[in-house]
């Protein structure tokens, strides 16, 4: 079966003017093979990405952002038929031999996973863990790479960090364990971090320690992160840049300033919508977004949040160009919203709001 | 670091007591009494329903009534069941198992030499199927799907699918009938000749370790497959820029040796009936030959030894396995917080 792709193609945020990136994506697509069917998990996501900033991609699960961050290691399972570009700091990482992309691998770009417990062998103590991640990119010594991991602890403030060199992932506690999994990213020196909902495993106190920790790494070590996210509140606290994703492509990307302040896209719109916030009336029931998310085997043609839309008219059905309609705020839909009367207060109550938490 | 000096200060009987697998083997020890006990109880009793007795076996069919009355009468087989249950049991608690009502011979002295025939037998099908195993599952795992997992996966599943008596007898007319290099039947003892002891064992090891060595093959090849497509740590280790190889061996070789200690562990306990089947077709002079001449022959006292040594190998396989686990997981040799 083959679901038609929407042949509009229009200059994307990839193109924008200016220094180089240090990574651009441009119209990436991804595609398994699962069971006989086509799962389309990514269709065409662009954005760009500069050195030291950050950059939230938010999306529901299924929306294909974990699978476009792991395109950018080549760490899909060999079934996965990837087209499109994806340049790091000018080199193309689509398609680079296996031997090439896995030198690149925690040096240039590293990773940070969702389940801190299940990211780390449990079977290995954790000094083991980080200095095999050093030595995989540089020729040190036993010694010296075990000195450099307890330095690696410190500098995400694990507790107790030569005593914790030496035990293993099961005694210690999540937020723990998620710092270890940061140290080990950190260990080549990435220019890059994806942090692929690094927070979601964790509860709300340690969720904010960890993204604080990420963004003085980021600050100290010049180091660029994108943020995996469902969240839109943690996105807009933290990153300088947001893509929104929905059925694996970008409906919306601004600056988190902009974007919260001026949301168009009526997706974005529902998602702010369902953010809870305190001060909505106890026991009002949750507002959500009705419907489900589109199965990746069979997105509906044209604009694929169409059938939950209510804004969506006859036009839709014809994709929508993802494009910068005003300065610096690219988004994709016929019917954007129009900014509430009185100002930057919209978005569906979430706005300046959800950037509190 | 007070948590650890701490722990230092206490005794050493109470250490030793904390420790999780001293506890086990306690327990596992004292597991094996009832274990034994109601093995060889049931044992008897089954015998005993089984018609004829060791008088008239060793009299033969020609006997008269009186003649095996009074055999009978000398074997002590007169006494009603129970008792003489509990005679044996008396002596085997206090470590006299007897003398064979056949041969007159002591039990215990029997059991000695047999017991090493078994236990080269075991340990060479044993020893040689892991080994070959584990280097076969990870080549196959390496790269699942290619040529050599798709050909190991389909000698595995042939070797699993032949009965090993089936097996044992296709060995013995392949390299004992047509080519003559090892012999089909007999056995040369360890203390005669290095070289010949080890000669007669290769087909009758052969027979019982190939379906081993495919069982191990494809568990532990599914297991890493598992590992290595399934869990999150091996992404970690991928994105930190480790090659496969390493991958495969230092991540998730170590977490599948679980599973394949559990297999290994339960398999251990089914390889003592093939040995009875396979000691029967080579004419090896093995326990479970002894045994299955002495149900013949109703030798209820060399059955009963037979029977609890199988038992007490049973008990004592799963506590190494238990005892293995607690060695490689850490979660268990420092209990979870």
């Amino acid at each position: 079966m083959t679901v038609e792709r929407d042949e509009v193609l229009t200059a994307d945020p990839a193109e924008r003017a200016g220094a180089a990136a240090l990574l651009e994506i441009r119209d990436l697509r991804i595609r398994f093979t699962r069971g006989g069917r086509r799962v389309h998990a990514v269709n065409g996501l662009s954005y760009r990405l500069d050195a030291g900033q950050m950059l939230a991609i938010i999306g529901e699960s299924g929306s294909g952002k974990s699978v476009s961050a792991r395109a950018l290691l080549g760490l899909l399972p060999s079934s996965a038929e990837v087209s499109g570009s994806a340049r790091f700091e000018g080199a193309e990482l689509i398609g680079m031999p296996e031997r090439e992309i896995r030198r690149r691998r925690g040096r240039d770009i590293a990773m940070v996973f969702q389940d801190p417990a299940r990211s780390l062998n449990p079977t290995m103590r954790i000094g083991a863990q980080i200095t095999e991640a050093i030595r995989a990119h540089s020729g040190i010594g036993r010694k010296e790479a075990g000195e450099r991991a307890v330095e690696l602890l410190k500098l995400v403030r694990l507790p107790a960090a030569e005593r914790r060199f030496h035990e293993y992932p099961h005694q210690l506690s999540g937020g723990m364990r998620q710092r270890v999994v940061i140290a080990i990213a950190l260990a080549g020196e990435p220019r890059l971090l994806i942090a692929d909902e690094a927070t979601t495993a964790l509860d709300v106190t340690t969720q904010a320690q960890i993204m604080q920790l990420l963004v003085e790494l980021q600050e100290r070590l010049g180091m660029a992160v994108v943020m995996i996210s469902h969240d839109l509140g943690l996105a807009a606290s933290y990153a300088q840049h947001v893509v929104v994703m929905y059925a694996g492509r970008a409906v919306e990307y601004a600056s988190a300033g902009r974007l919260f302040g001026h949301v168009r896209m009526p997706y974005t719109r529902a998602l702010l919508g369902a953010v809870p916030l305190l001060e909505r009336e106890p026991h009002a029931p949750l507002p959500v977004i009705s419907g489900q998310p589109p199965d990746p085997a069979a997105i509906p043609k044209g604009c694929a949040f169409r059938p939950r839309c209510a804004s969506a008219t006859g036009r839709c059905e014809q994709a929508p160009p993802f494009s910068e309609h005003e300065p610096g705020h690219w988004w994709a839909c016929w019917h954007p919203a129009e900014d509430p009367p009185g100002g930057s207060g919209g978005g569906g109550g979430g706005g300046e709001d959800g950037a509190t938490r | 670091m007070t948590a650890v000096t701490a722990g230092r200060h206490r005794g050493v009987g109470a250490r030793l007591f904390a420790s999780p697998s001293v506890r086990l083997v306690g327990n596992r020890l004292l597991m094996a009494i009832p274990i034994t006990l109601g093995v060889s109880i049931l044992t008897f009793w089954v015998l005993n329903l089984i018609p004829g007795n060791a008088a008239q076996q060793l009299l033969g069919a020609d006997a008269t009534p009186e003649q095996i009355r009074a055999m009978e009468l000398q074997l002590g087989l007169d006494k009603p069941a129970p008792l003489r249950y509990l005679d044996w049991l008396g002596g085997a608690v206090t470590g006299d198992l007897g003398r064979s009502l056949v041969s007159g011979q002591s039990v215990a002295g029997q059991l000695g030499e047999r017991l090493a025939v078994t236990g080269e037998l075991v340990a060479m099908a044993f020893v040689v199927s892991l080994v070959l195993a584990v280097p076969v599952a990870l080549l196959a795992a390496y790269r699942p799907n290619r040529l050599f997992d798709r050909l190991s996966m389909f000698v595995s599943v042939t070797g699993l699918s032949v009965a090993n008596y089936v097996l044992a007898l296709v060995l013995v007319l392949v390299f004992a009938v047509r080519f003559a290099v090892f012999p089909a039947i007999g056995f040369v003892p360890l203390s005669e000749s290095v070289g010949g002891n080890l000669h007669s064992l290769v087909l009758p090891s052969a027979a019982i370790g190939i379906p081993m060595f495919c069982l191990y093959t494809r568990f532990l090849r599914g297991d890493l497959v598992d590992q290595m497509q399934g869990q999150d740590y091996v992404v970690t280790a991928q994105a930190k820029g480790v090659g496969p190889w390493r991958v495969l061996l230092r991540h998730a070789f170590r977490n599948s040796s679980f599973g394949l200690i559990t297999v290994v562990g339960l398999n251990l306990s089914t390889l003592i009936g093939a040995t009875v089947i396979i000691e029967q077709i080579f004419a090896l002079p093995g326990l479970g030959q002894l045994m299955l001449q002495a149900i013949n022959t109703r030798d209820m006292a060399v059955v009963q030894a037979c029977v609890v040594v199988f038992a007490v190998v049973a008990v004592l396989a799963n506590l190494l396995t238990d005892l293995l686990y607690a060695v490689l997981d850490p979660r268990i040799r420092y209990g979870s917080r």
